[in-house]
């Protein structure tokens, strides 16, 4: 038998409670047999836990650890130096004349639109194979302080969280799938019957379609800090682009 | 040191000795806690970049809790033999003073032995409690659950911890 107030009663115990919800708790645990056995258990658990011994990093590992810090430090600092000398000496090189800035944009139209179309194609896959049941969400809450930690964990990748439920786009979870050989995080929205994926991974310098379709399902990119996001969803068009300015916006925000 | 590795240094290093204590109860005082509190800060920084102003222990501390538990599947996938054929010898190994010892039930042995017997949900949320100290809103952020399933969880994993270190009835 537990009193129904044995969670309240924890609660204060816990130190979790307001002053006016505490005052209501002291005066229930004075009158409550079972929430007084509680408070004492309590007590006793937490005299028991005092000994334990707190477990500090041995320095060798800090040592380690830091070492380890270090060398990811290093990696990424070199694929940054590599990148940014081809952008802005050989494409700024190119279009330096009007007629550079038309050999560019054949260029970028030849080299890039093959690999956008895969990517738009595995995109529109992606999103079909989350809608077969199978795989839609992996963390699911409505709540952005799970699922960005739970992206920590489980991706490398930190894609914005924040729920719009009061626009009409309700956060439900979130997972990590494998798009066109690039780990990316999703974050699932439902707009009424609708499902919107949105697709982050990291910026690898590629440029994006803008937007495009595929089997019927539309999709909007654009570049946010130094993630590439995604939104695909059969949703009318006028409210995904209403959905994506969201998401840009409550970026600003963070 | 880049801007990155000294942000990192400076906000989330400090919480290391957090999450190697986290392991090491999360794993029951076993020795991949070293490996898992590694994995962790290497993916919390990675990650580092998209981390924006909130409170970084339970943000670290999610991801030591992550690693440890696809560590844990990994190991259910992989080896045949089951968790908790191994304890007390590593566990041995984790002697507290002997002063400790004198608190009988504060003695680290004694209690990692009665925590081992908890399953995982209620054990994550007792130790989150009291060995981290951390609120119910945090520990919610760690283990990517409501608070409400916080609150019955550790309720109900202080009364199964209860039972195990007085040794009494189990009809919790």
């Amino acid at each position: 038998m537990t009193c129904d107030e044995s969670l309240k009663t924890q609660a204060y115990l816990d130190g979790e409670l307001d002053a006016a919800d505490a005052l209501k708790a002291e005066a229930h645990l004075e009158n409550c047999a079972e929430c007084q056995a509680l408070a004492a258990d309590h007590a006793d658990l937490k005299a028991a836990m005092a000994g334990a011994p707190y477990h500090r990093a041995p320095a060798a590992l800090r040592a380690r650890i830091g070492a380890a810090l270090d060398a990811e430090a290093k990696t990424e600092a070199n694929v940054v130096p590599l990148k940014a000398p081809r952008r802005s000496g050989f494409w700024l090189g190119a279009g330096s004349g009007a007629g550079g800035m038309a050999i560019a944009a054949v260029l970028a139209f030849l080299v890039f639109m093959p690999a956008n179309n895969a990517m738009v194609a595995d995109l529109a896959d992606a999103h079909v194979r989350s809608l077969m049941g199978e795989h839609l969400i992996d963390v699911a809450s409505s709540d952005h302080h799970t699922v960005k930690p739970w992206f920590a964990g489980h991706s490398d990748i930190s894609p914005p969280t924040e729920d719009f439920k009061a626009d009409g786009f309700t956060l439900v979870g979130g997972r990590a799938d494998y798009v066109h050989g690039t780990r990316t995080a999703v974050v699932v929205y439902r707009h009424g019957a609708h499902v919107i994926n949105l697709f982050a991974w990291a910026d690898r310098d590629a440029r994006l379609p803008g937007t495009s379709s595929r089997d019927g399902y539309r999709m909007v990119f654009w570049k946010q800090k130094d993630l590439d996001l995604a939104a695909v969803s059969d949703v009318d068009p006028a409210e995904l682009d209403r959905f994506v300015d969201l998401v840009k916006k409550s970026q600003g925000r963070e | 040191m880049d801007e990155k590795r000294r942000r990192f240094e400076a906000l989330a290093m400090p919480h290391l000795d957090a999450a190697y204590n986290l392991a090491r109860w999360l794993t029951r005082g076993g020795a991949e806690a070293d490996d898992i509190v590694q994995e962790a800060m290497l993916r919390a920084f990675r990650s580092f970049d998209g981390f924006r102003g909130e409170a970084v222990r339970p943000w670290l501390l999610a991801i030591v809790r992550n690693c440890h538990r696809s560590a844990l599947e990994q190991k259910k996938r992989h080896a045949a033999a089951p968790l908790d054929d191994r304890d007390d010898t590593e566990i041995a190994a984790d002697d507290p003073t002997p002063e400790a010892s004198a608190i009988r039930h504060g003695d680290g042995r004694e209690l990692n032995k009665a925590l081992s017997t908890l399953p995982e949900e209620f054990r994550e949320v007792v130790i989150l409690r009291e060995l981290e100290e951390m609120s119910y809103r945090d520990i919610a952020v760690v283990t990517g659950t409501p608070i409400g399933t916080v609150m019955s969880r550790l309720a109900r994993g202080r009364a199964l911890l209860k039972a195990e270190l007085t040794g009494g009835s189990h009809d919790v």
